[in-house]
């Protein structure tokens, strides 16, 4: 490798009859890190998250990934290229055992069904589901949703997880928990880009964090020194934080 | 493309083992021959075997349609246009070319599917009830379409094709002939049902029923998906639709395109007896088809069309209070009673 990034987003604009939701954003991902996208509500993340995995296409710019130009290729694609992602909103397939929601998943790499249903049971055990693998996950806790939407991107097998704000509503001891995951997964090479509100997660598991406001990066670097960025606080924390 | 594959858990630990496909299919075949029950206590009735053997074929075309309509969430009012492709194909191979209905029904499949996946390219575009409307009105057109095409199909006056029992010709002087050869299409339907649901054809078509966002970021081709699960129900649609030409030896419009007899008769069977379950259709179409032969005998001659009435209060009811059908309340009782146990 030439040290060039994993995923890189050059300068991406997403417009919405005349809201700009995305303005000239460019930053880059690399193997093995964990990048945090930090910034107010309406800022652009879940957007940029939707470009990013093709839900959404770019009305402007470029996204590469592992050297390949990905900004046209559909999301079902990129999720083929090795891209997982969680949704704000957890959409689990309420009809299906858990087990059979992460199946549909690890069916991707794993044609035969013994195979997708050992795949699953390992994914489970990951993330601590292996209990409630045969119950219908209409009937799981917003918490055991929260993991089976992360379970869901990792029995993909894929190169880079996104996580779009897999914490919100959770306990203490559960986002302690998915902080974890996340650290355990990472220590062993997985590559993971976080939309976050909870700052104290941000700084546990990010080396790194962009900050979007309005739709520009206004931010990037460590997170203790983005935190203290007196334009972020500003921006994202508002005057109570001064 | 390199894949990473970071180890998981250890992978040589002890984990619950899938059911075996044996287990799986005994289960079934079991079910099937309860099923059959009937018809071995009841061979030599010609009105019940008559009965019988509608409800298995129904039971089977019912199946067909679960595997678009059901597992794949695709709410298709249209089949009876692959029905009577079908029907008229095998009825044609047959007059004209002397080809045993036993093969005609394949090249019928295979015709069905074509007309299948042409229709659907465009339709699967629409999501929910404007994809059952357009169905519906495919159907309609093909209905008056058939009324024209009188080379083809006959027109109005139809096809007749004459009595002349034998094996090759799937014609019997015995009722109960039939009766088996429509169980045996029923349990080949159901058996293929059961193959589909383990398979990854089968997670991929309940995913796209569930979400299509969340399918298609599982790496899921949505539409493919889509297309395959319908050129699956389809082709099974048409070998029914050419069983039935067998049997009934008439073929007109009406018959094979009216939606209250055909296309809407598949989703209905499908919904009382509990949509999306393998053997919900084949419970539905062992109810529906004798109640509507029975309300027909009895309200036929006093109330025209009064069968359909009450069939119409049916699918009320189920719909308001058996949401997941027979077999879905059946099978949710099953689980309470198992959970109760337990704690």
């Amino acid at each position: 490798m030439t040290g060039e990034p994993f995923l890189s987003v050059e300068n991406a604009v997403r417009r919405f009859e005349g809201l700009v939701a995305v303005d000239t954003v460019s930053f880059g991902i690399e193997r093995g890190e964990i990048l945090s996208m930090i910034g107010p509500n309406g800022a652009g993340k879940t957007t940029m998250f939707n470009l990013i995995t093709g839900q959404l296409s770019l009305s402007d710019g470029a996204i590469v990934f592992c050297g390949e130009q990905i900004a046209k290729l559909p999301p079902q694609v990129r999720a083929q290229r090795g891209m997982g992602r969680t949704f704000q909103i957890a959409k689990p397939f309420i009809g299906l055992t858990t087990r059979e929601n992460v199946m549909v998943g690890t069916f991707l790499r794993h044609h035969r069904y013994a195979d997708a249903y050992d795949r699953a049971s390992l994914v489970l055990e990951e993330v601590g589901l292996e209990a409630r693998a045969e119950v219908p996950a209409g009937q799981l806790t917003l918490s055991e949703r929260r993991r089976l939407e992360i379970a869901r991107a990792l029995a993909l097998s894929p190169e880079l997880i996104l996580l779009d704000e897999v914490m919100a509503g959770l306990n203490a001891t559960e986002v302690t928990e998915v902080i974890e995951l996340i650290q355990r997964l990472n220590g062993r090479g997985m590559t993971f880009l976080v939309i976050e509100h909870n700052l104290k997660v941000v700084r546990a598991v990010s080396r790194r964090v962009i900050v979007l406001d309005h739709g520009v990066k206004i931010a990037e670097g460590t997170a203790s020194d983005v935190l203290s960025d007196p334009m972020v606080v500003k921006a994202y924390l508002g005057k109570r934080a001064g | 493309m390199t894949t990473s594959a970071i180890a998981l858990a250890d992978a040589t630990a002890a984990r619950s083992k899938p059911k075996s496909l044996a287990t799986l299919v005994g289960r079934y075949v079991g079910l099937l021959l309860l099923a059959c029950a009937p018809l071995g206590v009841m061979w030599n009735d010609p009105y019940w075997v008559n009965i019988l053997a509608y409800a298995y074929l129904f039971g089977a075309l019912a199946c067909a349609w679960n595997i678009i309509g059901g597992l794949g969430g695709q709410f298709s009012l249209g089949h009876g246009v692959f029905f009577a492709i079908g029907a008229y194909s095998v009825a044609r191979l047959y007059l004209d070319l002397g080809l045993t209905p036993w093969l005609a029904v394949f090249p019928a499949a295979a015709l069905a599917t074509l007309v299948a996946v042409l229709i659907s390219w465009p339709t699967f575009r629409l999501r929910g009830p404007f994809f059952a409307i357009a169905t519906m009105a495919i159907n309609e057109a093909c209905f008056a379409l058939a009324n024209y095409t009188d080379r083809l199909t006959g027109g109005p006056r139809g096809i007749l094709i004459p009595f002349r029992a034998g094996f090759w010709n799937m014609i019997f002087i015995e009722r109960w002939k039939y009766a088996l050869l429509n169980f045996g299409f029923m349990s080949i339907v159901v058996l293929i049902t059961v193959f589909l649901r383990r398979a990854r054809l089968g997670h991929y078509l309940l995913a796209v029923r569930e979400d299509e966002d969340a399918a298609r970021s599982a790496g899921i081709d949505v539409l493919k998906v889509k297309l395959l699960g319908m050129a699956l129900s389809a082709a099974l649609t048409g070998i029914g639709g050419g069983i039935f030409a067998m049997y009934v030896r008439v073929l007109d419009p009406p018959t094979l395109f009216t939606l209250a007899d055909i296309g809407v008769k598949f989703a209905l069977i499908s919904l009382i007896g509990g949509i999306g379950t393998i053997m919900g259709p084949v419970v539905g179409a062992l109810l529906i088809v004798p109640i509507e032969n029975f309300l027909r005998g009895a309200l036929g001659g006093a109330i025209p069309g009064g069968h359909l009435i009450v069939l119409g209060i049916i699918l009320v009811c189920a719909s308001l209070f058996l949401k997941r059908g027979i077999v879905g309340a059946f099978v949710g009782a099953v689980h309470r009673i198992r959970n109760r146990k337990r704690s």
